[in-house]
């Protein structure tokens, strides 16, 4: 119940800090805060970074390629009109031969013809070029080589020139030794009459047509070739292999019109050996060929393919490096972040543990004073709203005073958390317990429909707190006084119900303690008078209202006195003279009855001195002692100087202690006893059997006097127990050595069974009561006599 | 005369040498040719058209066997290292592309012995048995 207050607390703090910024502004700077947020700026800047590094790295390879393609393209068209000239020359040479001994054998014999051209050198080298003439059937007449064979008639090349005008080209052919591809040009021969009369020929090696292919160029898959207007090729070339007769579509590779040495070669799929090349196909003018040239695609563009790979390999390096860097950066910075984050909390903590502790006691951890009333502030309002009732309970832990002093602070405090566990645990979830300070508790009931609930609670307080403490290794009961007013009927605001409350409270206690009361309006007066006796009494002492009366104790036997007890009256203005009975426990309770004690003592040892300065006889003084002023450090001081002051022999002053004081603090009472029995002072317990400690306990204390309680001494005419119970007293009392006094004598008979019982003194009613210092002082002078 | 002698004797140990432990082919040149050695890489030289000078700076004239010849393919081979496709490749690289042109060729060892003899710039090869005063064998390193 106490966590539900401070939640309250932190959400109206929330709520001011939300409504401190317009909605959109907050947006705004939300989104501003995202970007210079570390996470997203490391992370922007990575991608940016990468981004960049992935478009330089690919337009670089792009270039690359491009470049590497225009290279090549241009390259292979360079080869292509390099080729085509060499070709056309070649063919040229070839043509010219032909033609030459076509022309020499319309005058000369086929054998001489040859004969005569080769003495003349004016032949190709026999080495490559083979000369053959056959006649209109394909007879060979002369060839330079004599192993050729006999007859032509069937050789592709006859065939083709006997039909065609102009230079044919044979289909390429095998020779028979070295099994090489060859190739024959041939030309027609006609007679006078202009009809076939047989071919010449040459035949070449048809790797002579693609021995220019130098592989530094061209390296090992480009392709150099002769392609019939037939779609036969007679030669092609790749790396170091020469093959021929393949067929293929002359047209898909050959255009038709000549587009001239300018052209640029297209990259295609070569079907004939399924290479990529960029290839360039071109038809000869004057000879049935076509030249194609290619280049291929993977070689040409493997140093870009090299450079790509290295400019990725670089790029994937310098990305990952990137990425590291910045991945360090972003772990440092989430760690920087997060020790920010830390810091924050940290004083956030702070800040709600310094509220928190300003809103509750730190010893109970209940919500304190301030927060107490803060929130009955808003029970009451809440209940105006929709018309409840509300008690509240004021409680205040009987004789927790006297726990405080007899057991220490430390224990009391315990008491106090003990008390507040308890109240906690009994009561529900929903009621606010608080505690306003020292031993006061209050209760808030929200939502009481009946007075009873709140009674029935009281009782649960009640009988809680009843239960016996254990507190520094002792078991211990206290009780609790409490008083209830109600919202609305005692009052409507906080202060009213606090002050009703605690007002019923008081009446509670005034009524014997470990009980409640409701507030009623007659409370009020009563607390009122009492809140004046309160302030009067603070007032007494500096009006010197209060008087000491002296009663005189007897000696049994002579029926002289032997001594007088001090006794304390305060002379009211206006109410007259007031017994200690009415005004002593409040002055208990306040703390007023300190300086008041030290008063008596010293008004007494004066008088004391006073009177035998007057010429009495030395008679003991008594004075009583309650139990606060036994148990105040200040004590013996006080009556060290009081003796000096007065010059008072120490053994005349007799204390006068009761038996119930004696027993509360044992230790220290016995303590204080020996000091003062060290200073020569007299010590008498009185009330002596109205306590309950053991005879043998009497032992433990440096007594002088026990003085038999009022209550069995007038027993003594009538009641057998009283006198046996007044007769052991006695009996004890001298067994110890001590002077016994009996109190309270109202009558001859009690003072006879007092003096049959070998009683030492008395006093009471029977011949003395208390007086002022004038009429006992006649009183002396009549009875002893003066000196 | 002596000399001459001396030499064709030389020459024909030699060659009987080459035989037992070479070939049988040897390079000759005209007897009145002075270059009597050169080292196979001037000899390589000359034959695949990449030289035009003896070793003493005359001109020089390689003069070939027919293809098909018992020599041809032995003289390639030992000398130059040479397999007949490859100088036909050599040379049919030369021919295209317009760089050169192969030794004049002779039919036979008889007719390559007439032509050295004829010619002092000449130089070619043969099989011993056609050796004869017109000729030298060529020492080659």
């Amino acid at each position: 119940m106490t966590d539900c207050g401070s939640f309250k607390l932190s959400n109206e703090t929330e709520h001011k800090v939300h409504d401190a910024g317009s909605a959109e502004a907050g947006g705004r700077r939300r989104v501003l805060h995202l970007l210079i947020e570390p996470t997203f700026m490391i992370t922007g800047v990575a991608l940016l970074v990468l981004t960049i590094i992935w478009a330089v790295t690919l337009n670089l390879t792009e270039r690359e390629y491009d470049a590497a393609d225009r290279t090549a393209a241009a390259l292979s068209a360079d080869v292509a009109n390099t080729y085509e000239a060499q070709v056309v020359r070649a063919l040229g040479e070839i043509d010219h031969v032909l033609r030459m001994i076509r022309f020499h054998l319309e005058s000369e014999a086929a054998e001489e013809v040859l004969d005569v051209l080769g003495a003349r050198d004016l032949l190709p080298p026999q080495l490559l070029f083979t000369i053959s003439i056959a006649d209109a059937r394909g007879e060979v007449l002369a060839s330079n080589d004599p192993e050729f064979g006999d007859s032509v008639a069937s050789r592709d090349h006859f065939l083709r020139a006997r039909d065609e005008e102009g230079m044919v080209v044979g289909a390429p052919h095998r020779n028979g030794t070295a099994d090489e591809w060859q190739l024959t040009f041939a030309r027609r021969i006609v007679d006078d009459q202009g009809a076939f009369s047989g071919v010449v020929a040459v035949t070449t090696y048809a790797e002579y047509f693609v021995s220019g292919y130098d592989a530094r160029i061209m390296g090992e898959l480009g392709m150099l070739g002769l392609l019939g207007t037939d779609g036969v090729f007679r030669v092609r070339r790749t790396g170091d292999t020469v093959t021929a007769g393949t067929e293929i579509d002359f047209t898909s590779i050959v255009s038709d019109d000549d587009p001239g040495p300018q052209e640029s070669a297209e990259v295609a799929t070569n079907h004939w050996d399924d290479v990529r090349r960029y290839t360039i196909a071109r038809k000869l003018f004057q000879f049935p060929l076509a030249i194609v040239v290619g280049l291929s695609e993977q070689e040409r563009l493997a140093p870009a393919d090299a450079l790509q790979r290295t400019y990725m390999w670089r790029a994937g390096g310098a990305s990952l490096a990137v990425v590291a860097i910045l991945a360090l950066l972003g772990r440092l910075s989430w760690q920087l972040q997060r020790a920010r984050v830390q810091v924050v909390e940290e004083r956030l903590a702070h800040a709600r543990r310094v509220e928190y502790m300003a809103f509750h006691d730190s010893l109970t951890d209940l919500p304190n004073r301030a927060f107490f009333s803060h929130l009955l502030t808003q029970s009451i309002r809440h209940s105006r709203r929709y018309g409840n009732r509300i008690a509240l309970l004021f409680l205040d832990l009987d004789r927790f005073k006297a726990v405080n002093d007899s057991l220490g602070h430390d224990a009391g405090d315990e008491l106090l958390r003990q008390v507040a566990r308890r109240l906690t645990d009994t009561l529900r979830e929903s009621d606010i317990v608080a505690r306003l300070g020292g031993d006061e508790f209050v209760v808030l009931l929200s939502e009481v429909t009946e007075t009873t609930q709140a009674a029935k609670a009281a009782e649960k307080i009640l009988s809680a707190v009843g239960k016996s403490f254990s507190l520094a290794g002792q078991e211990l009961r206290i009780t609790v006084s409490v008083g209830i007013s109600l919202f609305p009927d005692d009052g409507e605001d906080e202060q009213t119900l606090i002050k009703n409350a605690d007002v019923a409270m008081y009446s509670a206690k005034e009524a014997g303690k470990n009980n409640f009361r409701f507030y009623s309006k007659e409370l009020t007066t009563e607390s009122l008078e009492r809140l004046a006796l309160e302030t009067s009494l603070r007032k007494a002492l500096e009006r010197d209202e209060f008087r000491l009366f002296y009663q005189a104790k007897r000696d049994m036997t002579t029926g002289k006195i032997s001594g007088m007890e001090a006794l304390l009256r305060w002379d009211h203005p206006d109410l007259g003279l007031i017994p200690p009975m009415q005004f002593i426990p409040l002055a208990e309770e306040n703390g007023l009855i300190v300086p008041i004690g030290r008063w008596v003592i010293q008004t007494a040892c004066q008088q004391n001195v006073d009177w035998q300065m007057q010429g009495f006889p030395r008679l003991s003084m008594a004075v009583n002692l309650s139990a606060r002023q036994f148990l105040e450090d200040g004590l013996i001081d006080d009556i060290r100087h009081a003796l000096k002051a007065s010059g008072m022999a120490p053994e005349l002053l007799e204390l006068e202690i009761t038996e119930t004081t004696i027993m509360r603090d044992m230790k220290k009472t016995i303590k204080v006893l020996h000091e003062l029995k060290r200073m020569g002072v007299r010590l008498a317990i009185d009330d002596f059997g109205t306590g309950y400690s053991s005879l043998s306990t009497l032992k433990e204390f440096p007594l002088d006097t026990i003085k038999i309680d009022g209550s069995f001494v007038r027993g003594v005419d009538s009641n057998a127990e009283d006198r046996g119970l007044t007769d052991a007293v006695i009996a004890v009392g001298k067994s110890l050595g001590l002077t016994v006094v009996a109190e309270g004598v109202e009558s001859q008979g009690q003072a006879d069974f007092l003096r049959t019982h070998l009683c030492d003194q008395f006093q009471g009613f029977y011949i003395n009561k208390p007086m002022p210092a004038e009429e006992f002082a006649h009183l002396l002078a009549e009875t002893n006599g003066r000196e | 005369m002596k000399r001459k002698f001396l030499a064709m004797g030389f020459g024909l140990a030699m060659a009987s040498w080459l035989a037992t432990t070479w070939a049988e082919v040897v390079v000759v040149v005209s007897a009145e040719n002075t270059n009597e050695s050169m080292s196979r890489s001037e000899l390589t030289d000359l034959f695949l058209g990449r030289r035009y000078q003896f070793p003493d700076g005359a001109p020089a004239v390689p003069i070939d066997q027919r293809e098909r010849s018992q020599a041809y393919p032995e003289f390639y081979a030992e000398y130059l290292g040479q397999t007949p496709a490859q100088v036909r490749a050599h040379w049919s690289r030369l021919i295209f592309t317009g760089r050169g042109r192969p030794p004049h060729s002779v039919p036979n060892g008889q007719a390559m012995a007439d032509a050295v003899a004829d010619n002092p710039r000449a130089i070619g090869y043969l099989h011993p048995d056609h050796l004869d005063d017109r000729l030298r064998v060529v020492q080659i390193e």
